[in-house]
């Protein structure tokens, strides 16, 4: 289908909106979109048509995709899905296909590390576990401080025992 | 009071800020893997936690909407024209402020949105804050630490934050300097583009103005980004009215579009856009004694599902514009 505004390039974009009363369609091309202000894609229209999605994710994206068998175990989407689609299939898939999705959410947003706020029932999570970590690294300076004084008095018995149980806690962390 | 028939802080440019936030509950798929059983138990679980303990807030199906109630709720701007298009497994919350709206299984789980006359955007941001609270204390929210909020599509991820400010500006768009301005700030990480209508100049000058970024930045600072960038724009549309406002011409068809107002006997939705855009600069001058809320009040309610959803009835197009021509005649009499 040829875009309704210039009539010349193909229609990629689906854009919902109210026209007199009725909401309605119309399919644009990319450039003609993007030119009648069609670019905040929170707002007042969606992009239905697999293409323009996928043109996030680029080429490189798609040759990624390759792997059609690798599918996220909570819905089911694989990643090629995803390009496809330009929808993620559920929270999960943003863990499994991280790696792969991180270049794409550069080319969105330009940045890749979320600084806003953080959701009140996780806010307790982070700074529990948060707390876990510093415990297990203060742990870890006072018995590697420990040893070092085992050391000077020549004590090299305790000072295994201590460097065993040092190296416990690094590989446990 | 709705936002439409009240004013705020530079009303004589800001006619609403929104604040919307994306948010997704993490034990369900996203909206698009969802069957309308699924998005069902999604919408209800939401309703559970957010009317709780608040009666201002009611729920409905969005089935249970005829398709001119559904869309005059997006010409309110309270819903996406995208959400008013399908009811399908849709759900709405609202306040009976209309302040607040919940689309349930739009394109996320949750989009909530807080509303608010003029320019009030740390106000939106604490009432929809308020309200995401509310969520995360008592459901299981999809959240990343590296990426934020998760969202169906990419572009929301980080604070799933979208805010905006409504904008007249009838001055700036006498001149090429509107165009300059949307580059600017692009540049800057926001959007400018016409709230109604399309093309160069949107129909009645009237303007959104929100974040473009989500990831990365936080919400304070996209608020604050979006803060001083609004008011520089009201600072310079105002400079450019009392220059237009020099001119006779000008002042000419502010006088004729109140004349036309009040007088003919039908009126399109775009006749009526523009005409009022006129009658709402001579307002702010104190060339005409009309309150400002009166005009805001017309614009919104005299868009043609509303009109239709306001009656019960289905008009036609030729009908409203009688309809519209006589309403706007009496509230300016
Ligand atoms: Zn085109
Ligand atoms: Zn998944």
């Amino acid at each position: 289908m040829l875009c309704q505004n210039c009539s010349k390039r193909e229609a990629t974009t689906h854009i919902k909106r109210v026209v007199n009363g009725e909401a309605t369609e119309a399919h644009l091309c990319q450039e003609c979109a993007a030119k009648l202000g069609y670019d905040n894609f929170f707002d007042n229209f969606s992009l239905n048509l697999p293409d323009i999605f996928s043109s996030f994710f680029g080429d490189s994206a798609r040759a990624l995709a390759g792997s059609r068998t690798d599918r996220c175990e909570k819905c089911g989407c694989s990643f090629d899905d995803i390009v496809k689609t330009g929808m993620v299939g559920c929270a999960d898939c943003y863990d499994k296909f991280f790696d792969k999705l991180l270049p794409s959410i550069q080319r969105i947003h330009g940045r890749t590390r979320h600084v806003g706020s953080v959701p009140a029932e996780q806010l307790t999570e982070t700074t529990a576990t948060e707390k876990k970590e510093e415990t297990a690294e203060e742990k870890i300076a006072s018995l590697e401080a420990e040893m070092k004084k085992a050391i000077d008095a020549q004590n090299f018995e305790q000072a295994a025992v201590l460097r065993d149980k040092i190296k416990e806690l690094k590989e446990d962390k | 009071m709705t936002w439409y028939q009240n004013s705020g802080k530079d009303s004589d440019i800001v006619l609403s800020t929104r604040v919307r936030l994306a948010r997704n509950l993490r034990d369900f798929p996203f909206p698009n893997r969802l069957d309308k059983n699924e998005c069902r138990k999604v919408n209800e679980t939401v309703r559970d936690v957010l009317l709780a303990g608040d009666d201002s807030l009611f729920y409905t199906e969005m089935s249970a909407l005829n398709s001119y109630q559904a869309v005059s709720l997006a010409e309110k701007h309270l819903i996406s024209p995208e959400f008013a298009s399908d009811s399908t497994g849709r759900a709405l919350i609202l306040s009976k402020d209309e302040d607040v709206s919940v689309m349930l299984c739009e394109e996320d789980h949750v989009r909530l949105q807080v509303i608010y006359p003029g320019l009030s955007l740390k106000e939106a941001f604490e009432k929809a804050e308020q309200l995401d609270s509310k969520l995360a204390s008592s459901l299981n929210i999809a959240f990343d630490d590296r990426i934020g909020y998760l969202t169906q599509c990419p572009t929301n991820l980080g604070t799933g934050m979208r805010a905006s400010v409504m904008l007249h500006l009838p001055a700036l768009s006498q001149s090429t300097a509107i165009s300059r301005l949307a580059a600017t700030v692009a540049k800057l990480g926001l959007t400018l583009r016409g709230a109604y209508g399309e093309g160069s100049r949107p129909t009645g000058d009237i303007y959104q103005l929100s974040n473009q970024v989500t990831l990365g930045i936080s919400e304070e600072a996209a608020i604050q980004n979006l803060q001083s960038i609004a008011e520089q724009i009201i600072a310079q549309e105002r400079q450019a009215r009392q220059s237009l406002l020099k001119d006779d011409v000008f002042i000419d068809k502010i006088y004729r579009s109140y004349g036309i107002l009040r007088s003919a006997h039908m009126m399109s939705c775009d006749e009526f856009t523009s005409l009022i855009s006129y009658v709402r600069i001579g307002a702010c001058a104190g060339l005409l004694d009309v309150p400002v809320e009166k005009l805001t009040y017309l614009l919104v309610k005299m868009q043609p599902a509303t009109i239709n959803a306001d009656a019960g009835e289905k008009y036609t197009s030729a009908q409203r514009d009688v309809i519209r021509a006589d309403a706007v005649k009496k509230a300016l009499e």
